[in-house]
Formats: structure tokens, C-alpha cells, sequence
């Protein structure tokens, strides 16, 4: 089984989760933004090696050439120094409720992957196989995670981008690339798209509004009114 | 229940007029939304010459509906499938859209005129215009894919059009919403992934075919119901929508109450008779979510202290009799009558309150432009200068409580004869309990407005024709009651 696998992939897949992780965890935010245009060029090659070069190109023109530059724009990177984004997120949630946020993510991760397993014969690519599909369900699961524990907003907008492509690596291997399948991972790219603009602008108008706080969620905005 | 959906039985081709007056329906709000950007319209004439081509496009749609029973497209682009049918529910479900839409948009030209100028005024057209054509392909898609892209143009145009105005909290409301929107849009995802990695196939007639119970469609229909529930704001998923519309424009609450919600209930129920036919447990935890709805969404109602917050809040309840109908629509052992009775009763309470929902945003929108106060007892006193607008928002909760001859009340009444006839108690008790809190809110509001000691206001006087359009609608749902039997055969004539 090991000898199938293709070197290529296991370092294609190990350089995904390497750039999923910092651009989750990174508490630096233009340097987690930068972890997400790597991220996304690596995901335009894994398309490649999966044999789907038209999702290659749209992960290419819409990951890296649209959507990174709304994460940008929300950081205030195009805009005088006065409206920058303070470069860290230092807010630290209370163990208590991070546990019991990451126990919800696990608990939803571990239904997603009995599902995966239990249809395990329908997958057209097996992910013992295919190292990108074992790379998808390990991202689905720490952007998940990144998603229960952050709650500043450009974090989380970007968990969301990285759960997308977790989640578009798992359909490709539930369903293949057939042209059904490149149909719905591309409305779903332009979706995300689409959602990441609405939310840099969102993000932005709330920083000019209210200032740090608010990117906190509406307990930070309520703690800054007091 | 698939021919009830217009997805199995045969059919005539669509005339030629039917195909012209079906894109016209599906993209002309598109084109008109986006010429209003470049254009803003000032007055309503401009705007009622764009709507009057779009309605009359579905006056086509309908003449052929009624003759060929169920109308069917089909084409195929280098192997992606795109399956469109008009059978009477979605017929009905397009024209409530395109007249629902067009008075929305009849009503924003007048509120753009009197409010203060707005930043991003001009915006609001081509967004109105994307969730209208959203919401007419959503009624008309029967693949996965489409109705995907239906979706989810629908969802983040709704939630861009809710925006435009908002202040801090409704943005906060709005983003924590957008996220788990988008979380949700992923969810439905890997529900469509795992149908079409098990059957290989996406247009829903097809599936109806070969789908059979087991694991795999229980989970699909639970990743996808998931999905539907985070962006339909179904009951434990509210929270959001009381600050948002309390900042949004009068047009899009209307717009946003009456339709966008129901869309994604309309797809659950429609993909769920499909994966989920005749289950026992999914119907009924839907029902007990919309018991919780009716009860909370009235008790947030009632102890409201902004207006737009009762309106809003009463939305979570209202939605909450739908979900109680699932199990008589979906259930096992339900009786053919029962379930006919339920599934009349279904469509005319999501028509009635769309109508009289979108009625009430109006009147409410116009009560706070006019004195400037948000809250209920600011509007204290109302009675005396502003009788119009009270008088829509009597009307419309006529429907929304449920009290003949309205739609709500010939909706509710066939919803408890089909639960008495399948002895669903609960359900019985939940309608019941729905309509005492109903209205126990609304006479809370009417109180406050017929305060005579109240002091008095600066008014600002209407546009003319805002609270025409929102009587217009009003009487609609009111007359939808009295003349529920166009409705009713149209919703027969799909099956014939």
C-alpha cells in the first residue's frame, strides 16, 4: 500500500497541513494571511495531481488572486498606517470554554470522519492512498478547532477558507472530479469568495466604527462600552 | 410526496412564450438591479415599468402552468445537468416572490427620498435584484446544483442587503451570522458529496428513484437539513435576526422576513421528502425545535421593547407553526387526508405570513420614519396622527394571529384538522399556545399606540404610495383566506 503512494503527494499533503497550521495559529495576523496565499498555491497543486487542472486554475485565479487580497484589504494593509489592524491577536479565551468549544468541533469532526469511514468502499479515492484526503480530513479538524477557539474575526474568516478547502479535498474523494463534482467545488470557490469579501468589508467598517474590540465579537464590544 | 413537488409524472413540452417568460422571470431582476445601481431611480414610475415586465412574465408562467399541470427544462453542459420544473407550489412560490419583490421595490424609492441620504444607498438595487432572482431559482431548480447556487447567491445577497445600514451591533449580529452561514453552506456541501459519491447523480428526479433509507441518506439529510436550518435562522439559530433588522432598511426586512427564510425551509422539506420519506425521529425533532420557536419567539415578542425587535421576534415564532407541520408532512403512518390537509395548510400559512410579515415591517418601518422613535412606548399615542399605518399593521395581525376570514386563520384551521384527524396533541397545544401569545404582542403594541396622555410628536410626513403598497399587501393576505381556493387548485392542479 505505502509503495502506491506517490512521494509527490505526501510532500504536497505535508506542506498543505504545514501551511493550514500556521495560517491558523499564527497569532501574527499579515503572517497567517501570507501562510493562506501559500496554502492556497498548494492547494491549486494538489488539484493538479488529482487529475482536475480546471480547479487547479480556479483555486489559482480565485484563491490566490481574490480572495487573499480581501483578507489584505481587511487588515487595513492598503490603507494609511492610522487604519492598520493592530498586527497580533493577543485575546486568550478561558480554557473552560475553549475545551468545551474544541470537545463540539471533535465531536463533529469524529461524525464527519464515521461517516467518510462508513461509506469507506463508495470513495473513489481512498485516503490510505491518496495522503491529500488524509491532508483534507486533518484540516477539516484543526480549522474546526481554530473556529471554536478564535474569536477574532479575520481568524476566523480564515478558518472558514481553510475548513473550505478541507471540506473540498474530502468531496473530491467522496465524489471524484468528475465535471459534476469541479461544478460544485467551483461555485462553492466563488462562494467562499464572495463570503470573504462581504466579511473584510464587515470587518472593516466595524474597526472604523468601533475600533479593536469589536473584532473580538459583541462581548469584546460590550466590555469596551463599559 | 414526490409528485407533490412536481418531480415525477409526465408532462408537456413548455410553450415558446414559456421559455422566453421563464428567463425573463429568472434574470431580468438581475439586469434591472444592476442598471438601478448605475441609475438610482428617484421616483416609483420607473420602477413600476420594471416590475410590470417581470410580473407579467410570470402571468405567462402561470396560464401555462395551469394547462400542462407541470412544466419541465432540462439541459446538459459537458455533463453538468441543470433540472428546472414549475409545478403548482412553485408557480405559487414565484408569483408571492415576484409581487412580494416588486412591492418591496415600489416601496424603496419613497423611503430613499424622506430618510436621510445614505452612504450606500445605491447598492441596495442590484442586491434586491440577485435575492429576488435567487429566490425564482430556487422555487425552480430540482438539482442539487442549482439550488446550491440558488442558495447560496440568495444567502450572501440577504446578508449584504441586511448590512448596508447597519450600525455596530447589527454588523457584529450580521458577521457572527456570515460565518456561520458560510460553516453551514459547507455543511450542505458534504451532504450534496456524500449523494453524489453514493448515486452518482444530482437532479432530484433521479434520486427519488433510486435513493433508499439507510445510513448514508440519514447523514446526507442531516449535514444538508443542518445546513438549511443555520441559514433559514430556524429556532435555536435566531439570535441574530432581532439586531439585524433593527438597523436594516423597512424593504429588506420585508423582503427578508416574508421570503428568504422560507426559501431554505421550502428546500429542506422538498429534499427531505426525498432522503427522508416516512422516518420517524428527523420530522419530530424539527417539530420539537418549532414548539420551542412558537413559545420563545412569542415570549421574546412580548416582553419586546422595540418594535422592529416584536416584529422580528415574531417571525422565530411564525416559523416555528411550519416546523411543527413536519411530521403530518413527512411522518410515518399519517393518513393521505391528513397529510393533504396538512400540506394546504403548509403553503397557505407560508403565503399568508409572508404577506402580512412583509405587511407589518412596512407599517412598522413607516410608524418609526414618521415620529422618529423606535420603541414602544415612544410610539405611544400614535393612534391619533398616524391611523393609515396603524390600520396595515391591524391588518396584518389579523393574520398573523390567526382570526377569520384571513389567511392565517384558513391555514391554521385546515394545519388542526389534519393534526386532530393524525391525534398530533402537541402540536394541536403548540398552534394554540402560538396564537394566544400572538396575541397577547400584538394588543401590547396596540395599547401603547392608543395612549391618549402621550405627548406629542414632531411627525414626519410619508412618501405617497408607502402606505398604500403596505395596505396593498396587508389586504392581500387578509383576502388570501376569503379566496383560498385559487391558491388551493393551483396547488391540486400540479398533481392532476
Amino acid at each position: 500500500m505505502i509503495a502506491s503512494v506517490d512521494l509527490i503527494e505526501v510532500v504536497l499533503a505535508l506542506c498543505l497541513v504545514t501551511a493550514a497550521l500556521f495560517c491558523l495559529f499564527d497569532r501574527h495576523l499579515l503572517r497567517a494571511c501570507s501562510f493562506f496565499v501559500a496554502f492556497t498555491l498548494c492547494m491549486a497543486l494538489a488539484w493538479l495531481t488529482l487529475a482536475a487542472p480546471w480547479l487547479a486554475l480556479m483555486e489559482g485565479i480565485i484563491g490566490a488572486l481574490l480572495t487573499t487580497p480581501c483578507f489584505f484589504y481587511a487588515l487595513g494593509v492598503f490603507t494609511p498606517a492610522s487604519e492598520k489592524l493592530p498586527s497580533h491577536d493577543h485575546f486568550k479565551e478561558p480554557l473552560s470554554r475553549g475545551v468545551m468549544r474544541t470537545l463540539l468541533a471533535l465531536a463533529w469532526c469524529l461524525m464527519v470522519g464515521a461517516v467518510v469511514r462508513f461509506i469507506f468502499p463508495a470513495m473513489v479515492y481512498s485516503p490510505t492512498e491518496h495522503p491529500l484526503l488524509l491532508a483534507g480530513v486533518v484540516m477539516v479538524a484543526a480549522a474546526m478547532g481554530a473556529f471554536a477557539w478564535h474569536r477574532h474575526l479575520v481568524r476566523r474568516l480564515l478558518a472558514f477558507n481553510v475548513l473550505g478547502s478541507g471540506v473540498f479535498l474530502l468531496l473530491a474523494g467522496l465524489a471524484g472530479t468528475d465535471p459534476q463534482g469541479q461544478a460544485l467545488i467551483t461555485t462553492a470557490l466563488v462562494v467562499a469568495w464572495l463570503g470573504s469579501l462581504l466579511g473584510a468589508l464587515v470587518i472593516r467598517r466595524l474597526y472604523r466604527l468601533e475600533g479593536e474590540n469589536a473584532l473580538l465579537g459583541s462581548r469584546g464590544l460590550k466590555e469596551t462600552r463599559q | 410526496m414526490n409528485w407533490r413537488f412536481g418531480l415525477t409524472g409526465s408532462t408537456f413540452d413548455p410553450l415558446m412564450t414559456s421559455h422566453w417568460a421563464l428567463a425573463a422571470a429568472l434574470l431580468l431582476p438581475l439586469v434591472f438591479g444592476a442598471l438601478a445601481a448605475i441609475f438610482p431611480p428617484r421616483r416609483m414610475w420607473p420602477v413600476a415599468l420594471a416590475c410590470a415586465v417581470i410580473l407579467t412574465a410570470g402571468i405567462f408562467l402561470l396560464i401555462d402552468t395551469r394547462q400542462a399541470g407541470v412544466l419541465r427544462w432540462q439541459w446538459e453542459f459537458s455533463g453538468i445537468g441543470v433540472a428546472l420544473r414549475l409545478n403548482g407550489v412553485s408557480m405559487l412560490l414565484l408569483l408571492l416572490t415576484q409581487w412580494l419583490g416588486a412591492a418591496a421595490a415600489l416601496y424603496t424609492p419613497g423611503l430613499l427620498r424622506i430618510s436621510d441620504p445614505e452612504r450606500f444607498a445605491r447598492w441596495l438595487w442590484p442586491l434586491m435584484g440577485a435575492v429576488i432572482s435567487a429566490l425564482s431559482l430556487a422555487w425552480v431548480a430540482t438539482d442539487l446544483l442549482t439550488l446550491y447556487i440558488a442558495l447560496e447567491t440568495m444567502g450572501l445577497a440577504a446578508v449584504a442587503m441586511l448590512l448596508l445600514s447597519g450600525q455596530a451591533d447589527a454588523l457584529l449580529a450580521g458577521m457572527r451570522y456570515l460565518l456561520l452561514t458560510l460553516v453551514g453552506s459547507l455543511a450542505y456541501l458534504l451532504g450534496v458529496a456524500l449523494i453524489l459519491g453514493y448515486w452518482g447523480r444530482l437532479d432530484l428526479a433521479g434520486l427519488a428513484e433510486v435513493v433508499e433509507p439507510g445510513p448514508v441518506a440519514w447523514v446526507a439529510a442531516a449535514l444538508m437539513g443542518a445546513g438549511l436550518a443555520l441559514k433559514a435562522a430556524l429556532f435555536p439559530l435566531h439570535a441574530w435576526l432581532s439586531p439585524v433588522h433593527s438597523s436594516a432598511w423597512t424593504p429588506v426586512s420585508a423582503l427578508h422576513a416574508g421570503l428568504v427564510v422560507k426559501a431554505s425551509l421550502f428546500v429542506l422539506l422538498e429534499l427531505w421528502s426525498i432522503l427522508l420519506f416516512e422516518t420517524f425521529w428527523a420530522p419530530r425533532v424539527i417539530a420539537w425545535m418549532g414548539m420551542l420557536a412558537v413559545v420563545w419567539g412569542g415570549l421574546i415578542a412580548w416582553r419586546a421593547e422595540s418594535l422592529k425587535t416584536l416584529v422580528a421576534s415574531s417571525t422565530v415564532a411564525q416559523l416555528g407553526y411550519l416546523m411543527v407541520v413536519f411530521p403530518l408532512l413527512l411522518g410515518p403512518d399519517i393518513s393521505p387526508l391528513a397529510r393533504a390537509l396538512a400540506w394546504d395548510g403548509f403553503w397557505l400559512q407560508l403565503m399568508g405570513h409572508a404577506l402580512a410579515k412583509a405587511a407589518m415591517f412596512m407599517a412598522a418601518g413607516n410608524l418609526i420614519l414618521a415620529t422618529g422613535e423606535k420603541t414602544l412606548e415612544g410610539l405611544a399615542g400614535t393612534s391619533r396622527r398616524l391611523p393609515l399605518s396603524l390600520l396595515v399593521f391591524g391588518v396584518a395581525s389579523v393574520t398573523l394571529m390567526g382570526l377569520p376570514p384571513s389567511a392565517g386563520f384558513t391555514a391554521k384551521w385546515l394545519l388542526l384538522q389534519s393534526m386532530v384527524i393524525s391525534g398530533q396533541w402537541w402540536a394541536v397545544a403548540a398552534l394554540l399556545v402560538g396564537t394566544l401569545l400572538t396575541a397577547a404582542y400584538i394588543f401590547r403594541f396596540f395599547r401603547y399606540s392608543f395612549m391618549e396622555t402621550a405627548p406629542r410628536h414632531r411627525y414626519q410626513p410619508l412618501a405617497p404610495g408607502m402606505d398604500v403598497i403596505a395596505l396593498g399587501l396587508a389586504l392581500a393576505a387578509f383576502a388570501l383566506g376569503l379566496l383560498a381556493h385559487f391558491p388551493l387548485d393551483l396547488l391540486h392542479g400540479g398533481s392532476a
